[in-house]
């Protein structure tokens, strides 16, 4: 035992209560500030938009989860245990709709579905001048667009979960006499359970946060009447209370989540493994998968990505491409490798300290770090707002809110994959190197840092990413006049200026498929 | 002895269905990916009420065999009948859940999601919910696991997470019950001891078992009858005391126990070794090489002075000692002696071999090795 300690605290120490501090102490002036409005200003919010707003989140919450959900598993479903030609391309087609921001898919929905457009004039064309078809701008096309964009949540957690599912549980029940059919209702399904429900969960948090979609297609959730409250009415103190109250759903909708984790974790009690074997199909079989998959596929990603490309080759897109076009590009090229290294700097010693020394302190402190994942953008932006209008109102209208802004926001998906790289290495590792004779520093230098790296990459290139097609927290934090290539699609998309937005959204697309092969390979949930 | 009489089994199946035959194959071969074992030609047939082992050493195909059975492997020549009725065949597989077969996978496969006595019961959706309970609770008082009902799979220990599986097999009375490995994901004491409890328990409630296991003594312990499998082939289906004392091939001579091969020569109707002379039982012609097998409890040891074997090693195994002797051609053989005759390495013994009967095999049977390769696998004693 060492009787005496000193107390001294390492760099690393102070840098993991600085990053807690920056991240909590937006939330506490947010929280303070809805907390000190008068009781009149709650009671009129009560009365006269919450109840809406709560109905909107929910009810839309709910639908796209079950669109999702039947999306996702389905298809899940498909490519894993049949076996048809082009089966390996529909597997990863399937992820596709991730690179395509929600604001991007809403608005080509937008002209598509729109007054005029071109399912309308076909719909017309059958049944008569008058009859009118979804509008996007409802509940249903709301829906409809955000279960198209969200289902690879669902789809890719189902997927990875049947491919290691244990057959034998399947053939059991085969001997018991079961039925295939029975088999997948009383045997698979229920076992794919928890990783369904973690699918869901991801496409709920997604829908509860999202902005870009709803601010297009007009649809009033929690989250919209934010930047709502922020911009129309500049009212922060209304804007803070709502967020507080969708803090509070998302941070309900969490924990029912783990509590249905918990419930139906199921223990392995079984040590070999028998991999499924796919079923292969006669050609009208496949032919009939083909088509389900093409429509799923097409409907999410290959009709709009195909609108985007027409849209940049027109006349009117071309013509925006100029040095204006380039400077979007390098502003948002910029924030996006600010943010991201300023995330990882933060998150790192998080981290590693958590795993190192897991104290209480430590880990509350990256136990906080993760909050961001409940703080949809816009609630992200008010708290840093919040924040500097009343410390350092001097940088208000400067980059660095943003980045603060981005990091409070996206630090959980980094933190997603720095923390398994540095679990990965044992301690045995760095204890080796100092019985070597290497100092702290050189440790880090020789050992740490090199073992963690392709994780700390990882962790660059995911918020990188994120950061490029951020909408809410850069529309309300950025600097008079500087915009990114998301402000720009919004922008345009809002004054129905499609062939415009196109380039800008187009590049986001493509910028954003990199990000798809770290998820398929392993990264999934950070993106 | 086995070639003759699956032979045997092979004509007879033309004439007549043996009616007590609950399970015949008839030369069934599986092949698939070329990763995976194949079988080549197996034919044997249960009857009622016993238990039939297929022992070998792994990837010998006798896991498929099993599959082919339950019907999760399609057979690509011959044909497997339960109950009389061809369930298999290269034209047909009749689906699993209508063959009544019961199965108990080497790691239980229990479903997590479901309590023991939803587990137990799930093959029994068709019963009435009174009979349902009734047939559980039956099953669990004959299993001992009385108590437990209300249990998730993971909160049992390894023996009952496997009577449970076990329950599930029999409660729905199957015809045939298949057994994969049953014992191998426990530790050595619990499977004795549910060795002995299964074999009681499949005895009482006269259920004809197919048991697949690599371990000899297994096989030993529940089998009435052994069918030894290799190279996706069957060597040899007799009863374990047959297997044991007259194995049909050098294979089988080695897997189910620990043998010696001495070379010798067929000399005026004698085979002649180094250990002295014995019979010729196979009538070999004169002159040709052979090699006897002995076991090490057939061998005997005295210390003598004046011999030339010597001991040149001891393995204690607490109820025998496992002597290596090398003869003076340098040949080595084994002897088990009793617990308490130790002796020192070095000590030059007379070896004295009472064998009750000679095994023989041509000496260009035997591999290259003494220890025959694919010993690897069994478990050590």
């Amino acid at each position: 035992m060492i009787a005496v300690r000193r107390l001294s605290v390492s760099p690393l120490q102070l840098a993991v209560l600085a990053s807690t501090a920056l991240i909590l102490l937006p939330l506490g002036y947010v929280t303070a500030l809805a907390l000190s409005a008068d009781s009149t200003v709650w009671h009129r919010l009560w009365t006269t938009r919450v109840p809406e707003l709560l109905l909107n989140t929910v009810s839309l919450a709910g639908a796209v989860a079950l669109l999702a959900l039947v999306l996702g598993v389905s298809t899940a479903w498909m490519v894993t245990r049949f076996e048809f030609p082009g089966r390996r391309l529909w597997e990863v087609a399937l992820v596709l709709p991730l690179a395509m921001p929600t604001y991007v898919l809403a608005y080509v929905y937008n002209y598509l579905l729109g007054y005029g457009g071109p399912v309308e004039h076909l719909w017309q064309m059958v049944t008569g001048p008058q009859s009118r078809i979804l509008s996007p701008q409802s509940f249903w096309g709301v829906t409809v667009v955000m279960a198209l964009d969200t289902f690879p949540f669902v789809y890719l957690l189902t997927r990875s979960a049947l491919l290691s599912f244990n057959v034998s549980f399947e053939e059991v029940a085969r001997t018991c006499g079961a039925s295939p059919l029975r088999t997948m209702l009383r045997v698979t399904l229920p076992l794919l359970r928890p990783s369904i429900v973690a699918g869901v969960a991801l496409v709920v948090l997604y829908v509860v946060s999202d902005f870009g979609a709803v601010s297009l297609l007009r649809y009033q959730t929690l989250t919209y009447a934010v930047f709502q409250q922020m911009t129309g009415r500049s009212d922060n103190q209304a804007a803070s209370i709502l967020s507080i109250l969708l803090v509070v759903l998302a941070l309900l909708f969490l924990l029912t989540e783990r509590w249905f984790r918990r419930k139906s974790r199921f223990y392995q009690t079984t040590g070999r493994y028998r991999a499924p074997q796919r079923i292969q199909c006669e050609w009208w079989h496949a032919t009939a998968l083909t088509a389900c998959l093409a429509t799923v596929t097409g409907l999410a990603f290959g009709i709009p990505a195909y609108l985007l490309m027409m849209w940049s080759l027109s006349s009117e897109a071309q013509a925006i491409l100029d040095a204006r076009f380039f400077g979007f590009i390098w502003n948002s090229a910029l924030l996006s490798s600010l943010a991201a290294a300023a995330a990882v700097l933060v998150g790192l010693p998080l981290a590693y300290l958590a795993n190192r020394k897991p104290t209480w302190l430590n880990l509350g402190c990256l136990q906080a770090a993760y909050a961001g994942y409940v703080l949809p953008g816009p609630v992200a932006a008010l708290a840093v707002l919040v924040l500097f209008l009343n410390v350092m109102p001097f940088l208000y209208g400067t980059v660095i809110v943003l980045i603060v802004a981005y990091v409070l926001h996206f630090l959980p998906a980094g933190l997603q994959s720095l923390e398994p790289s540095i679990q990965q290495i044992t301690p045995n590792l760095e204890e080796a190197a100092r019985t070597l004779g290497l100092g702290v520093r050189e440790t880090w230098r020789r050992v740490t840092l090199p073992l963690i790296r392709n994780g700390v990459i990882v962790a660059w290139v995911l918020i990188f990413l994120q950061t490029m097609k951020e909408l809410p927290a850069t529309l309300l934090l950025r600097p008079v006049g500087f915009d990114t290539l998301a402000i720009r699609v919004w922008l345009e998309a809002s004054e129905e200026y499609y062939q415009l937005a196109a380039p800008s959204a187009l590049l986001i697309v493509l910028v954003g498929l990199p990000a798809l092969a770290l998820l398929l390979s392993r990264d999934w949930r950070a993106a | 002895m086995t070639r003759k009489e699956t032979g045997q089994l092979d004509g007879q199946a033309d004439l007549y269905q043996p009616t007590s035959s609950i399970l015949e194959l008839r030369s069934v071969s599986c092949a698939y990916d070329p990763r995976r074992p194949a079988i080549q030609g197996i034919s044997f047939s249960v009857r009622e009420g016993e238990i039939l082992c297929l022992l070998g050493p792994s990837g010998c195909g006798k896991t498929t065999v099993l599959r082919a059975i339950a019907g999760f492997e399609p057979v690509r020549s011959g044909q497997i009948f339960l109950s009389g009725r061809s369930v298999s065949s290269p034209s047909e597989t009749i689906p699993t859940e209508e063959r009544r077969v019961g199965m108990v996978f080497q790691e239980y496969a229990l479903f997590p999601h479901l309590r023991v006595d939803d587990n137990i019961a799930f093959g029994l959706h068709h019963l009435s919910r009174g009979e349902r309970t009734g047939r559980v609770q039956e099953m669990l008082h004959l299993t001992g696991l009385e108590g437990l009902e209300r249990r998730y799979p993971h909160e049992l220990s390894g023996g009952q997470q496997q009577r449970v599986a076990l329950s599930r097999a029999l409660v729905q009375h199957p015809v045939l019950l298949l057994l994969d490995e049953p014992f191998s994901n426990l530790d050595p004491d619990m499977a004795g001891r549910m060795r002995q409890e299964v074999h009681a328990l499949l005895r009482r409630t006269k259920t004809t078992t197919l048991l697949v296991t690599h371990d000899h003594e297994e096989a030993f312990a529940m089998a009435d009858r052994i069918a030894v499998l290799n190279h996706g082939c069957l060597e040899q289906l007799d009863s374990p005391e047959l297997v044991y004392h007259i194995p049909a091939t050098p294979f089988v001579a080695d897997f189910v126990g620990q043998a010696d091969f001495i070379p010798g020569k067929i000399r005026q109707a004698m085979v002649h070794t180094e250990l002295g002379e014995f019979p010729n039982p196979l009538n070999r012609a004169e002159g040709t090489s052979v090699a006897v097998m002995i076991r090490p409890d057939d061998i005997h040891l005295t210390p003598d002075q004046s011999a030339g074997p010597r001991i040149v090693g001891r393995q204690f195994r607490g109820s025998e000692n496992l002597y290596t002797v090398r003869l003076p051609s340098g040949q080595v053989i084994h002897s088990s002696e009793d617990s308490t005759s130790v002796y020192q390495e070095g000590t030059p013994v007379e070896v004295r071999v009472s064998a009750t009967h000679t095994v023989l095999f041509d000496a260009d049977a035997l591999p290259r090795s003494p220890n025959i390769g694919q010993r690897g696998d069994s478990k050590p004693d």
